[in-house]
Order: C-alpha cells, then structure tokens, then sequence
C-alpha cells in the first residue's frame, strides 16, 4: 500500500486528506510544519508527498527545494488556495500541483499520475 | 581528432575544467574567457581549474584573443584539422583533451555569449560536485525565442525521456566525467552531430544516463549570435530534429519504458534579480507564406507518410486565414510520432525530403502558437506549453504502438 506523506498546517486539511486517501487505498501519514520535515522523511520513507505551499513559518516552496534536493526522485504534488506560486520558478520542482478543495478528484488522480510514472532504472 | 595542441601552463590534471568550444570568434572569445577564469576563480576557490578553447583552426586571430584575455587561470588550445568545422568536433576534441586531465567537473561556454556572468561557472558546475550527472541553464526566454525547443524538443524529449528539462539543448551545460565514457563513444558519428546534433546528443545522452539532471536558474537572457536567414533555420531544423529521431532508434529500449514524466532539481534559485526577456519579432506573414508554400512541394509527401486522416485536416488548416491560423497541438504531436517512425525506415535521401516537408508544418505550429499566445503572459505561455507536453505524454501509447508495428512490418 503506498505511502503518503501529508504536510499541512491545517487540521481540518490533514484530516480530511487522511481519511479521503484512507479510503481510496492509501496508508497516509501526517506532518503540521516543515520542522524535520526532511528527517521524517528519512525515516517513514513516504512514496509521495503532498505539500501545502504557504504555512505559518514556513515556505512550501523553499521545503519543495530541499526534499528534490536529498531525495531527487521523490514525488512531491504541491498544494495550494492559490495558483499564484506558480509565478516562482522553484514551483517547476513539483511533480503536480492541485488547488485545496473539498472535492478531492483531481489530487487523487495527480497522485495516481505520479505512483504511476515510471523511469527506467 | 585533435590535430594541434598548445598547453604553455602545462597542464597535466584539472579538477574544474571549461571547454569554450569556437570557430573565428576572435571578436568575443577574450570576453567570454575572462569571464569564465573569474567564474572558476570565484566559485571553486583552492579546485584546480583549466579552461580549454577548442577551436575549428580558426584564422581570424581566435587563439590569439584566448590566450591573451584576462585572467590566471591555466588554459589550453587544441584544434581540429584545417577545413573541418562544426561545433560537434570541438566538443569531441574537448571531451578528449579533458578526459586527460582527470577532472570531476565540466563545463561548456559558447565563445559567442555577449552577456557571460561569472555566476554562470557556479551555476553549471556547482549541482556536478553535489553529485548531479547534467546541469542544464535555465536562461530567461521571450515566449517566442527557441520556438523549436518549445515545439519540438522539450514536448518529445520529455515525453520520450520522461524527464522535464526545458532548455535541455541551450548550448551551455555542466556535466559530471561519468558521461564522458558515453559522449567519446556516440552510437554513430555524421555530419549532424559535427554541427547542431551535437547538442542534442548530450541532452540525450544524459537523460538515458539515469544519473540526476538539475535545471540551474541563470536569471538573465543568453545574448548571442542568432540564427540568419531561412538557410540557416533549414540546416538547424534538419540537424536538431533528424538527430532527436536518430537516437530514438538507440535508445527505443528506453523510451518504451517510460510512463508520464518527473522534474528535475533546481540550482541558482537564491538569486536575487531577474532581468525580462529580450524582445523577438516573429514575422507571422512570412511564416503564413512558407507554411502555405510547402503544400505545393510537399502535399503528396504528407499524403504518404502521414496517411489518409491527417492529410484532410492539413487542407483544412490551409483555408484558415491568417488572423484566425490554427494548428492544433493533437495533429503536430501526431505529425512528429509519425515522422518519427517513417523516418526510421527510410533511406538517406528520403529523410532528408521527410524533413525538407516537415519544417513548413513545424512553422505552420509555430505561427499557430503565436496566435494563441499574442495576449498572454510569458508565464501563460509557458503553462500552455506544458498543457501540450501532458498531450504528448498521455499519447505516448500511440507512439510506442506505432513504433513497434513498424518492427513488425
């Protein structure tokens, strides 16, 4: 069952994204910030990332660099209110990005898209 | 085959190493060196650096203006034999000379660069010793410069690759000496990959090398020579993309494999200013004309090689007028597989006439692209390329099953 690192400092997001990807199959593992966001992604070994962009304190963004940094192929799909990131160059490191709604078909299917891309060797 | 060589600093080892590759560019190579010897000195402080300028045996004072740039950095001069030319040369020359010096970062400048920023050197070569394989610059780009990348490279290498590397043929790079094994031993050498093939070789070789791409983020517009006259714009058309169907064949193996596509890592992002693009003209009546003109050269070619549903919407395409032009990106993508696949089992000279009969189509896509994006912004433009690379890759089925009935046939 593939892995899914969650990182939002949003309770109701974490919490809605959890149990929406429970269902669909996933195991969903949670995070509030990006403090030891790289660490914990050591240890959990998560197979996909969804990344919120804009939290208190810290820049999904600057934590999308580090992540293809350390773990280069690592899908990452950014997550995000507004698509305004996309005027930052650095939001060219995502694998996808889906605008936060309720309606969660279009981050489902993204992270089928991702598990699913295949590179060989 | 390097033919003569001069090493005054006589150098043995280097472990940051520049290759300025040029053909008679006596006018800019001292600007382009200086730079790159502050580039190196700035950004690997206590490396051992070189810098080599392999040169087509220019005679308009070319060694000379190397030699005498700025700068304390030990250099080189190695040059092919009198009369042969061709960038894909000097850079073989390069990757030989600098094989020899047993270096752990490399890095191509073009000499005819007007704008070189010593940051260049840092951006290039830095990701190498953090372990990437290729470094490929990110330059600013107008929405209408290098409409062949836009439309040709970047939709097809990265739906073949399944690497998104959107300058992935800028000319520049940094690369890691674990490439130098593949780039010495091409698959085949021709004509193509003397010239502007060669760029494309390196692209393609480092995408099938599984080692990490990064994309650095230069921050400025790369000012340069540019191409002169419809001649030119032929030649580069049939080197670039008759070499981009060459190593399809290669690496078929590869390419088959591969589903959807990832990105890369990014470099330089921490610079502080970015310029804005320079301005580009885009004559879209001449673009009109020469799509136009190509159906009576090439209309029973295109009935041939694409069939009998593509052709009918090429005559459809003709009745738009100008002021509403469109090329919609489903054909072009169909256009290029199918290219891809007669291209494949065709002789010598029937790819050259394949590709004499693609470019009116290719610049029929380019002044469709250029319609629907007049009113955007260079960032809308760009979402709405990479709406067109998601097309190609949803259809990557297509080409592969294309691809492999032409096996069977």
């Amino acid at each position: 069952m593939p892995k899914i690192l969650v990182v939002d400092d949003e309770e109701h997001i974490r919490l809605l994204y959890s149990e929406e990807l429970k269902e669909a199959g996933y195991e969903v593992i949670t995070a509030e910030n990006g403090y030891r966001l790289l660490e914990r992604i050591e240890e959990e070994k998560p197979d996909l990332v969804v990344l919120d962009i804009k939290m208190v304190d810290y820049n999904g963004l600057d934590l999308l660099q580090d992540i293809r940094n350390q773990f280069y192929d690592l899908p990452v799909i950014l997550s995000t209110a507004y698509d305004t990131f996309k005027e930052d160059m650095k939001s060219i490191a995502a694998d996808f990005y889906v605008v936060k709604s309720f309606d969660l078909t279009e981050l489902k299917k993204k992270i089928a898209m991702a598990l699913e891309t295949r590179l060989p060797g | 085959m390097i033919f003569y060589e001069e090493n005054p600093a006589e150098i043995v080892e280097a472990d940051a190493v520049v290759g300025i590759p040029s053909s008679n560019e006596g006018e800019t190579i001292a600007m382009t060196t200086a730079q790159v010897d502050k580039g190196l000195l700035e950004s690997f402080p206590g490396m051992r650096c070189a810098i080599i300028n392999c040169d087509n045996n220019s005679s308009d004072g070319t060694r000379e203006a190397f030699f005498s740039a700025p700068g304390s950095v030990p250099r080189l001069y190695v040059s092919s034999e009198p009369g042969s030319r061709g960038k894909g040369r000097n850079l073989h020359n390069f990757f030989e000379r600098a094989a020899r010096l047993n270096p752990k970062v490399l890095i191509v400048i073009e000499a005819d660069i007007k704008n070189i920023s010593p940051i260049w050197i840092r951006n290039l070569g830095t990701p190498i010793l953090k372990g990437a394989g290729f470094v490929c610059p990110l330059y600013v780009r107008h929405k209408y410069e290098a409409t062949l990348t836009s439309s040709v490279i970047y939709p097809l290498f990265r739906c073949l690759y399944g690497r998104r590397v959107r300058q992935c043929t800028a000319g520049d790079y940094g690369f890691s000496p674990k490439l130098l094994d593949s780039y010495l031993n091409p698959p085949f050498w021709g004509q193509m990959l003397d010239n502007f093939g060669i760029d494309i070789f390196m692209g393609n070789v480092a995408l099938t090398s599984r080692l990490p791409i990064v994309q650095s983020v230069m921050g400025i517009p790369k000012v340069h020579r540019q191409v002169e006259g419809d001649w030119q714009l032929s030649v580069i058309f049939h080197e670039v993309v008759g070499t981009i169907f060459d190593l399809m064949q290669v690496y078929d193996g590869f390419w088959q494999q591969v589903k959807w596509s990832k990105p890369t890592a990014l470099f330089g992002t921490d610079l502080q200013e970015v310029e804005t693009p320079l301005p580009v003209d885009i004559n879209t009546k001449r673009l009109h004309e020469m799509f136009l003109e190509g159906f009576n050269k090439y209309f029973g070619l295109w009935e041939q090689v694409y069939g009998p549903t593509v052709a009918p919407k090429l005559q459809e395409i003709r009745s738009i007028e100008l002021q509403h032009f469109s090329f919609p990106a489903q054909l072009w993508m169909t256009i290029l597989f199918d290219s891809a696949v007669a291209y494949r089992r065709m002789s010598s000279a029937e790819r050259i006439s394949l590709l004499d009969g693609l470019l009116p189509l290719y610049l029929g896509k380019v002044l469709s692209y250029v319609k629907k994006t007049e009113r955007m912004s260079l960032q809308q433009a760009e979402e709405h390329i990479e709406n067109e690379c998601v097309m190609f890759e949803e259809n990557k089925p297509y080409i592969i099953r294309v691809w492999t009935k032409g096996e069977m046939g």
